[in-house]
């Protein structure tokens, strides 16, 4: 339509003077990989074995006192490539959990709002709708008793059991420290998710991680983006949550435990499909790869598991020759939670929306060629990691999942995380008309989540109420946790 | 910045009709500023025009002058999604936001952390709002005018 075709000039104007094209520099802060926590900058180990605790803090002093006992127990970003290491451990706060630690009000108070609110409470702009309500959660996530949560990884059993001692350690003797929920989870067969399908082969570059560049579609974020401390992508360095030494390193993480609907997902298939082949088109079609984890846009016809299982290769697209989606749906998974290119003519400005994805399985397979569910618990726990919850994992939960309005999909949502109802619509572009499935149930349901503060190493000792490195600060002494 | 205080008047406040928003804003306008306005908004049409387009998700705004040109009403419609994506209209067009409050008094521009207050302390709630499409996107009637040009143009060329 003429009348409102747009001069282009105006929007690369736009662009050049800030945002949208990642500006090639070299100059960018090493960061201190000895402070900031593994869990954020490194991917977890492959294969894996872990567990999630979530502990209740009843008594400040007895948090504090379990806190000392955990740090040095608590893997940094610089260390967890040492082989001899049996895995790790990582450590996030709730807004209770500071509070019940004895953080000063002030400090509180300078919390992001989002992150004082709780996902729970964010429920209607995260569109947590449905099953997903916090209503069904399971306990305890959505309620004030998720104080402090461990997260560890480990590479196999006996590395596990080696870091929940020193876990189980911390809260000896300490009566008004509660375990409140524990959840193990593991690696499937092949490192595939509970679907079938190849996952987590993306994550943004962090400026000055020096974590090994995956090869492939470049996203380099300015470490800001996930580090606090640091510029973000324009420029600013966090002013929050003070003071200086609680927020320095650290960063936030949206948790996600998701129960997946293997059997569902298998049905929907079969019912819209007229072969195995087809079944696999369809299911490739919504998640934007295959199930070897080859992406549609190098492998739009069949499954290329040799381009799946390399690495070099199976993230190294753009949707710049895909921009009718032709080969990857505008709706599909993958291209919604990570646009790459797809949206360089819209106005928005991708890199504020990025966050790390740490994504773990757990349940066991759901038999292969089985249609009916075994109502076995099954899934996904994520982390999703950044310094702007509001803008990066709220932003994409919003308006990328749980919309449709920005690739003109009026309300089609996700295929695999939206919240269908038995109503759900799925538009696969096609010549010479498109394809649209309907009746989409919801094939992935929200079981818990919760929104963490996850400190640097100082900070932490800082909250443990440890001297830090830096001379305390006028600041930080009328800050520091009340004494009890 | 991060301490930055939440869009609390445009989330919390104005009206909601299905999907559609209303937002308004009334405030002081500097000395001699209604006349520089006014001028200003004479060359308004293409530029502007084409970045709110881009937008898409403005079904209209307006700006008013009034009580002796001491004052401004800036009122708009628009889609619910909108606040979230804030930060990056701010970021890619600050100026052609700015351009509509350049003259309005303490307004500090549309990147400083003080714009939610700014906002917070002029955002006047509709007492009512109607929205004759409340579940009609700007982008779905864009969409809905190409496909019918479209089927208007299939069917003259049928029967011609």
């Amino acid at each position: 339509m003429t009348d409102i075709a747009l001069p282009t000039q105006q929007l690369d104007d736009a662009r050049e003077r800030k945002i949208g094209v990642t500006m090639p520099t070299t100059d960018f802060p090493a960061l201190d990989l000895s402070d900031i926590q593994a869990t954020v900058l490194r991917p977890r180990p492959s294969p894996y074995k872990g567990e999630y605790i979530v502990l209740r803090v009843d008594d400040a002093a007895q948090g504090r006192e379990m806190l000392r006992r955990v740090i040095p127990h608590v893997a940094t970003a610089d260390d967890s490539w040492t082989p001899a290491l049996p895995g790790w451990l990582g450590i996030a706060f709730t807004f209770q959990g500071l509070q019940a630690l004895g953080v000063s009000q002030a400090s509180l108070d300078s919390f992001p709002e989002e992150f004082r609110q709780g996902m729970a409470a964010r429920a209607s702009i995260l569109n947590d709708i449905g099953e997903n309500a916090p209503a069904h959660w399971e306990h305890p996530f959505g309620t004030p008793d998720v104080h402090i949560a461990l997260a560890i990884y480990a590479e196999d059993e006996e590395g596990l059991q080696s870091i929940l001692s020193h876990a189980r350690q911390a809260h000896q003797r300490l009566p008004r420290i509660s375990v409140v929920y524990r959840m193990e989870f593991g690696e499937l067969p092949e490192g595939r998710n509970p679907f079938g399908f190849k996952d987590g082969l993306h994550n943004p570059y962090v400026e000055g991680s020096s974590a090994p560049a995956s090869p492939g579609y470049e996203q380099r974020l300015k470490a800001g983006e996930i580090i606090m401390g640091f510029p973000d992508e324009l420029g600013e360095v966090a002013a929050g949550p003070e003071p200086e030494v609680l927020r320095r390193n650290g960063t936030f993480v949206a948790f996600r435990k998701f129960h997946t609907k293997v059997a569902a997902f298998r049905k929907y298939l079969r019912e819209n499909a007229s072969s195995p082949e087809e079944e696999e088109l369809v299911a490739a079609k919504m998640v934007g790869r295959w199930r070897s984890g080859a992406p549609l846009v190098l492998a739009p016809e069949r499954d290329d598991p040799e381009l799946g299982a390399d690495p070099r290769r199976n993230n190294n697209f753009s949707y710049e020759g895909d921009m009718r989606g032709l080969s990857c749906p505008f709706s599909s998974h993958l291209r919604r939670v990570n646009p790459r290119d797809a949206l360089k003519n819209e106005f928005v400005a991708v890199n504020l929306h990025h966050f790390l994805r740490r994504g773990t399985n757990y349940g066991p397979p759901l038999p292969e060629g089985a249609l009916e569910d075994d109502g076995k618990a099954r899934g996904g726990v994520f982390l999703l990691i950044g310094a702007h919850l509001k803008q990066q994992f709220e932003f994409v939960q919003s308006q990328w999942v749980t919309d449709g309005n920005f690739i003109d999909h009026g309300t089609e949502q996700d295929p695999i995380l939206g919240n269908n109802e038995g109503d759900g619509i799925f538009t696969v572009p096609k010549t010479p008309i498109r394809r649209r499935l309907h009746g989409l149930p919801r094939f992935v349901a929200l079981r818990g989540g919760e929104y963490f503060f996850m400190p640097g190493l100082q900070a932490l000792k800082w909250l443990a109420g440890k001297d830090t490195r830096r001379r305390p600060t006028a600041e930080a002494n009328q800050l520091v946790p009340n004494q009890m | 910045m991060s301490t930055q205080k939440a869009p609390a008047g445009m989330v919390d406040q104005g009206f909601r009709f299905g999907q559609a928003r209303e937002f308004t804003i009334f405030a002081p306008i500097k000395q001699g500023g209604a006349a520089r306005m006014r001028e200003r908004f004479k060359t308004f049409a293409a530029d502007d025009v084409s970045v709110i387009n881009k937008v898409a998700t403005v079904h209209d705004l307006r700006v008013v002058i009034f009580d002796n040109d001491s004052r401004l009403m800036f009122a708009t419609t628009y889609d619910g999604g909108f606040e979230q994506y804030i930060k990056d209209f701010s970021t890619i067009m600050p100026d052609n936001i700015d351009r509509f409050f350049s003259e309005a008094e303490g307004y500090p521009g549309v990147r400083s952390p003080e714009i939610w207050n700014y906002i917070a302390r002029h955002q006047v709630e509709a007492a009512a709002f109607y929205s004759a499409y409340p579940d009609v996107t700007v982008r779905n009637v864009w969409k809905g005018q190409r496909v019918l040009k479209a089927f208007q143009d299939l069917l003259d060329q049928a029967q011609s």
